[in-house]
């Protein structure tokens, strides 16, 4: 009976642990135990800097293969890394994105950079992260040693709203044929 | 006796917009053609749509031909005041249907900081959005830093050019007449473009990296942000994203030579050097400028927030110049610089609100009317020490020695005034919905005097009559006042005028 209690009072608390645990306010898409969410990194930047942390999320802008042998891009940790707007994500503020330095060996053959109908690879970053870093006069940033690409790069679908298209070339129409009666009246005077 | 406008000056008021927003919709025919090239359909759309819109009220504008085209002080200044609300709520046309702004509002927000040259943004995901709309919102900054009126000055002969001319907030006329003087600030602005795009675009390709595709891309939008003191960048990160110190210094050059006004382009392009080092606002924006980034270096160097000098020179200077310019670019996030308080706080605080030249594409106090309001106090101090009976004059070098009449002191004095009033207004609203002193205090300071900066309080979340705030305080000070008092005049004149 003892026993029977005891393993009733435990199952209690891991029930409980359990839903304490979902009520966590939802972290960045993808964060698991390992990951950093970068919305926690920037906010604590400081306390991050010398630590190795791993970061998921998606690369956007350009890659910038530099003379010295590293390349450098963007890393976006929010809700449009995996669904942008332009493919029908939802509105969920700014980007949120750190700037990301690794060996150009690395950064070779990646997906095309996201961008316009662009979705950039998915990654999992693992480096030191730098913040103000003095050989760098200053700059914050996470210097890769290895990534793991999650999901490829894909092309997004975006094709013309046809009903502003006809109201654009109506009022075109109407502004071209205001212009001619204009010029007719004033010529006739 | 109040005069009611009569029909004669809705006539002359009508034509002039008229001629003004058919210029601006052949100024949009620019990234109309950027979405056609880059086959971006869903923006050609709302493009088409936007120029539409402009050609239509353009022609309707000027079915109403005046007796006289020449138009009087107030006809002018009502002109520019409308044209700054009209541009931007037609303007927002392919943001709303972007589907990155959460409101129309948000979407008018942007464009009105595009155009008034701020910089404080409300877009959502930036780093997917179609280059012609990028392409878009940089352009508003070279159409209002160089003046869209202004524009229309340069294409279009006609009676009033002067009072447009000041109501878009220039006070300098640099050639004999205003329509030579127009074209003599876009030639600067083109000259500038031509060499500030291709400088920017060799060291994105060679210093970063890039493509020559994209490296043209990020310098012709750093180009616009720049040299008009915009504060727009085509990644989330500004200028933080480049990671180069070469590309913040050229950018640096671009937003000093924005931050000086046209008169002393004019100047240097003379080679009339000397007179412009002499000058008591070249003098005033060297010393605030040096003031507010010792300020700030102390104030980083008290918290420890850079661990070397390098770093802390690096970054503050790079941010007090962005700040005192009234540009908005930043290397560091908006939730970093929230967290510089104290001297740092009052350094960059103190250069956003003086801004940069009068007759420039910055805004804030200018530093002008800075130094003419310090004269102005040190000779009420003379005169206090003087015997009685003896008055104590002051003259000033501005292009050739002048006399600081009090007349002059006076209006210096109460635009600073009214500033500080537009400030105080914004900080009110801000700290009315729960925001912090400091954080609303920098925020209303970044868009009245047309920076940018941000330490996180623009946000689509924000309240909608903190973003009407904000959007007034950056049409006000964009347009330092006086055609905003017009077109408030001119209204109640219509309403109670007899």
């Amino acid at each position: 009976m003892r026993l029977s209690e005891r393993s009733v009072i435990r199952s209690v608390v891991v029930m409980v642990a359990v839903l304490a645990a979902l009520a966590v306010p939802g972290r960045a898409f993808g964060a698991d135990a390992t990951t950093t969410p970068v919305a926690d990194l920037l906010e604590a930047a400081d306390d991050f800097d010398g630590a190795t942390i791993t970061v998921e999320g998606e690369l956007v802008g350009d890659y910038g293969f530099r003379d010295n042998g590293t390349m450098w891009t963007q890393l976006n940790d929010d809700s449009y890394a995996r669904k942008a707007i332009v493919d029908g994500g939802a509105r969920t503020g700014a980007n949120i994105g750190i700037g990301v330095r690794m060996p150009a060996e690395l950064g070779e053959g990646l997906d095309p950079v996201g961008g316009y109908r662009l979705e950039g690879p998915l990654v999992r970053l693992t480096g030191t992260w730098r913040y103000h870093d003095p050989d760098r006069a200053g700059e914050s940033y996470l210097d890769v040693v290895s990534m793991v690409v999650v999901e490829p790069g894909r092309r997004i679908q975006e094709g013309p709203d046809w009903t502003v298209l006809a109201i654009g070339a109506l009022l075109i129409g109407t502004a071209l044929l205001m212009r001619w009666r204009r010029r007719r009246s004033t010529a006739t005077e | 006796m109040l005069l009611r406008p009569e029909r004669e000056d809705l006539r002359i008021v009508a034509f002039a917009l008229g001629r003004i927003l058919t210029i601006v919709a052949v100024a949009s025919l620019l990234p109309l053609a950027w979405a056609t090239l880059g086959r971006e359909w869903h923006p050609f759309a709302s493009f088409l749509m936007m120029i539409g819109l402009f050609a239509v009220l353009g022609q309707f504008g000027m079915l109403f031909r005046p007796k006289t085209e020449r138009l009087d002080w107030s006809h002018g200044m009502v002109v520019v005041a409308l044209t700054w609300i009209i541009v931007p709520a037609i303007g927002s046309i392919p943001f709303v249907f972007s589907g990155h702004y959460g409101s129309p509002l948000d979407a008018m927000f942007d464009t009105v900081s595009g155009l008034t040259t701020t910089g404080l943004a409300l877009v959502q995901d930036l780093d997917h959005l179609a280059p012609s709309l990028n392409f878009w919102r940089h352009l508003l900054h070279f159409l209002g830093g160089q003046g869209i009126v202004i524009a229309a000055l340069v294409l279009f002969a006609g009676g009033g050019g002067l009072t447009l001319y000041y109501g878009e907030a220039r006070d300098e006329r640099i050639l004999p007449s205003v329509r030579s003087t127009a074209r003599f600030i876009w030639s600067v602005a083109i000259l500038h473009l031509v060499a500030g795009v291709l400088v920017l675009g060799v060291i994105g390709h060679q210093f970063l990296g890039f493509d020559w595709k994209r490296a043209f891309f990020h310098s012709l939008m750093i180009f616009f942000a720049a040299f008009d003191t915009g504060g727009f960048s085509p990644q989330s990160t500004s200028l933080g994203y480049y990671h180069s110190y070469v590309f913040e210094f050229a950018t640096m050059v671009l937003m000093v030579a924005g931050a000086m006004s046209f008169g002393t382009h004019f100047a240097l392009w003379r080679g009339s050097h000397g007179a412009v080092f002499k000058n008591l606002e070249t003098r005033t924006i060297t010393t605030t400028f040096l003031i507010t980034v010792g300020l700030t270096f102390v104030g980083l160097a008290v918290t420890g927030a850079f661990g070397r000098i390098a770093g802390l020179t690096r970054q503050g200077f790079f941010q007090v110049l962005s700040a005192h310019s009234g540009t908005g670019f930043s290397t560091v996030p908006s939730v970093e610089l929230a967290s510089w308080s104290g001297l740092a706080f009052g350094g960059m605080a103190l250069a956003m609100g003086l801004g940069g030249m009068a007759s420039s594409t910055a805004g804030g106090i200018k530093s002008l009317r800075v130094g003419l309001a310090a004269k102005a106090i040190a000779t009420q101090v003379k005169q206090l020490l003087l015997p009685e009976g003896a008055v104590a004059s002051t003259r000033y070098f501005q292009f050739g020695r002048k006399r600081l009449t009090p007349e002059l002191a006076q209006s210096a004095m109460t635009v600073a005034l009214l500033y500080v009033v537009l400030f105080l207004i914004g900080a009110g609203v801000a700290i009315a919905y729960g925001y912090g002193l400091q954080e609303a205090l920098f925020e209303s300071i970044s868009a009245g005097a047309s920076v940018g900066l941000s330490v996180g309080v623009t946000d689509p979340t924000m309240p909608a009559l903190l973003k009407l705030t904000y959007m007034f305080q950056m049409w006000v000070g964009r347009l330092e006042f006086v055609a905003v008092f017009a077109l408030l005049g001119f209204a109640y004149a219509w309403i109670r005028g007899k």
